[in-house]
């Protein structure tokens, strides 16, 4: 592990029309056989950094000097480094596993033999072998992600690198990746990884580069500040406790899918106003199938949906009453302004202007956007465009609000941040707010209530 | 030992993949076609559908359509799935020629116009459901350069993707009170919402999904050579080593390529 790999000296990048450098100076180097993991908060310049060591920025000006000692390869049928992008969703595009493992050596032109070898030695590495045939939109996310690796471990390169690889996986799925990674770090890959939270990848890391506004501001041989995920303070205070109507009431839902047979099996869920609900659940658990029958976007095949004393819930009686956050929030952006997106459901419900107002400026007050509201959403930061969205829905002060998966994308400081916008909703206007997440809340006294939901199954975890 | 043959197993759901236009990897008669064959079949169905003027002809075609996709071993489900959208412009179309010529002189013109518009697109959707992209790209090369045909390719992967889209954008925007159901959208005061809360969303999540996908070709070598090879191109040959160089420019301000060393700098590298 002693021979550098790749030497960067001095590499900044400016985005076109932006006042401050994405990366400004930064220099480093990599020995060959090393696990780097780059590091720091949303927009620090972590992914920039990647697609600059990969030649994929477009637009903008970069300079300084990366030089990497590799031997030029021996044969044109390799690439020297191999990109994992942080969405699977989009990096994927032939239809089977085979036809997307091949595509890069197919470009590369490498002889149909030798490709069929390589599909194959790619698809052991991650343990997807015999899996050629699959239809790739039938795999979860964690198999997803283990395809875009093989898919760029089959044009052998030396050096990997991963945006944010953990982002759209599961426990179970980290662990998988964890494995395959030390797999392939002990045959002689290099690996360079951007994570905002690499704790899980702590046994592999060599090295930690910190950047934080563009900047490489430490280098650490150990986890970089690991005080920041405690969470902080005391913890949240709870709504005064409600012996009314209950706010979800959920009697013996079943659910059943053609294709993947039972989602949900006889599912009870009783939630008092005011009450911080966390369900918790693997990928594929049937979180998201819940969230969208209580949202009556689908039609249980058995029990009673209740909401807000709504029964059988259909989503255009739902606004005002109950807020719905998707994954990815982001795009449900459409307005020409912060303040205009926040008020839309108001003017829907039929808010007099003047209120309209005064609700809109509360809830980006509670959000932290106020400084925003005249900018456009679609230009501002993923986390912003978060909050926007989050105030969006919070914005008509609904009885019940359900997020599904509200911490993707989102940094450390940011998930905190969430919770607590989401802990002052009960007490301020008793809301109840149900979390569904395949992640640990970050701070774990946050929920009232903690929900386990295993193979359609659902059970009250008890502390 | 005599091998039995392994047959298909037969589905038991209505519906074979989990949105409109999915490829289903099973067995058929029409997937055992040609890329090439299945698009010219396509074609003539398609110009067909753009021909017919007769209730019996249009009657005939849509016979001829419907047991082409079922040849497909795609079910009545799947089907739904892959024209329920189209159904909403019959929903629109079919009363406002009612509106123009009356009910008697609208009504068949409308049916008409709104079946054309099914049958047109339904040739393409047995093709996206039936070919494997090496099979496509190998099929559409034939005609056109390769990246050429990538991009066709591409453009049509993602047709599903974006079905996928549509919902659940429109499921989040509907949550908000966007009034986006068929029947709101019979009030043209609510097709700003269409706009506004349902295509304006889609087309910024497209150009976002397009730039992502173009990164993801780039960094996997796409366009690098001027040929490229085929995971199953049976006894094609493969390309000599050094014969067809490389004719694109290797990004030189990257490590992707193997580049031994690059300087950037010396008055700032506009990229």
């Amino acid at each position: 592990m002693d021979r550098e790999l790749l030497k960067i000296e001095r590499l900044s990048f400016n985005y076109p029309g932006a006042s401050l450098p994405a990366l400004s100076e930064i220099s480093c180097a990599v020995r060959a056989g090393e696990c780097i993991c780059i590091t720091g908060n949303s927009g620090c310049g972590k992914s920039t950094m990647l697609l600059a060591i990969m030649g994929l920025l477009r637009d903008g000006t970069l300079t300084g000097t990366m030089h990497f000692s590799q031997p030029p390869v021996s044969d044109r049928w390799s690439r020297a480094a191999g990109f994992v992008f942080q969405n699977a969703e989009s990096q994927i595009l032939c239809n089977t596993v085979a036809e997307e493992v091949a595509f890069g050596p197919e470009n590369l032109c490498v002889p149909p033999d030798e490709i069929v070898r390589r599909v194959r030695g790619a698809l052991r590495a991650v343990g997807l072998e015999g899996q050629e045939a699959r239809n790739v939109e039938r795999f979860s996310a964690g198999q997803k992600q283990r395809l875009t690796i093989a898919s760029v471990l089959s044009m052998n390169p030396k050096l990997l690198i991963l945006d944010e690889p953990t982002s759209q996986l599961d426990v179970q799925g980290k662990q998988e990746l964890l494995a395959i990674l030390a797999d392939l770090k002990r045959q002689g890959y290099t690996l360079i990884m951007a994570e905002h939270d690499p704790r899980p990848f702590a046994p592999l890391i060599d090295r930690y580069l910190v950047l934080k506004r563009g900047r490489l501001v430490e280098t650490a041989r150990s986890l970089p500040n690991p005080g920041q995920y405690a969470p902080q303070g005391a913890k949240p205070e709870s709504a005064a406790p409600d012996h009314g109507a209950p706010v979800i009431d959920v009697l013996g839902l079943g659910l059943i899918y053609p294709e993947t047979g039972e989602v949900l099996k006889r599912v009870d869920l009783r939630v008092q106003r005011g009450e911080r609900v966390h369900l918790f659940g693997s990928n594929g658990a049937g979180k998201s199938s819940l969230l969208r029958c209580l949202a009556g976007l689908e039609r249980p095949g058995a029990g009673r949906v209740a909401l807000a004393g709504l029964e059988s819930p259909r989503p255009e009686r739902l606004p005002g009453k109950v807020g719905v956050l998707f994954q990815n929030p982001a795009r449900q952006l459409f307005a020409e302004s912060v303040r205009e997106e926040v008020a839309f459901t108001l003017e829907r419900l039929g808010h007099p202007a003047g209120e309209t107002g005064s609700i809109v400026a509360e809830a980006l007050e509670l959000c932290g956007i106020g400084h925003l509201a005249g900018r456009a959403p679609l230009t501002l930061s993923f986390g912003e465009q978060h909050r926007v969205a989050l105030a969006a829905v919070l914005a008509p002060r609904p009885e019940l609000l359900l997020l599904d998966e509200p911490f993707a994308g989102l940094d450390f400081p940011q998930r905190l941040a969430l919770l607590d916008i989401l802990a002052q909703m009960p007490v301020r206007y008793g809301t109840t707010v149900l979390i569904a997440s395949h992640d640990e809340l970050p701070d774990g006294r946050w929920a009232d209530r903690s929900f386990l939901l295993k193979e359609g199954s659902l059970a009250e975890i008890t502390h | 030992m005599l091998k039995s043959r392994t047959e298909p197993p037969l589905r038991k759901s209505l519906r074979s993949g989990d949105y409109g236009c999915q490829y289903v990897a099973h067995d058929s008669p029409v997937h055992r076609m040609g890329a090439a064959a299945k698009l010219v079949f396509g074609m003539v169905l398609t110009v067909l559908a753009a021909g017919v003027r007769t209730p019996p002809t249009l009657l005939a075609l849509v016979l001829v359509t419907l047991g082409y996709y079922l040849a497909a071993r795609l079910t009545l489900g799947d089907l739904w799935r892959d024209v329920r959208l189209f159904l909403f412009q019959a929903v629109l179309v079919i009363p406002l020629y009612c509106l123009v010529h009356g009910f008697a002189g609208g009504v068949w013109p409308g049916v008409r116009i709104s079946a054309q518009i099914i049958l047109f697109y339904l040739p393409g959707v047995v093709f996206l459901r039936t070919t494997r992209s090496v099979d496509a790209m190998r099929g559409l090369r034939r005609v056109i350069p390769y990246r050429l045909s990538f991009l066709v390719f591409v453009s049509i992967r993602f047709v599903p993707l974006f079905f996928r889209e549509l919902e659940e954008i429109g499921a989040a925007q509907r949550l908000r009170g966007a009034r986006l159901l068929p029947r709101q959208q019979l009030d043209p005061r609510n097709w700003r919402d269409l706009f506004h809360c349902l295509l304006l969303p889609l087309m910024v999540r497209a150009l976002k999904t397009a730039d992502e996908v173009s990164r993801s070709a780039e960094a996997r070598a796409f366009g690098l050579f001027r040929e490229r090879t085929f995971l199953d191109a049976a006894g094609r040959p493969a390309p000599e080593p050094g014969a067809t160089a490389p004719q694109l420019p290797v990004p030189l301000d990257s490590v992707a390529s193997g580049a031994c060393c690059h300087k950037l700098d010396n008055n700032s590298k506009e990229i």
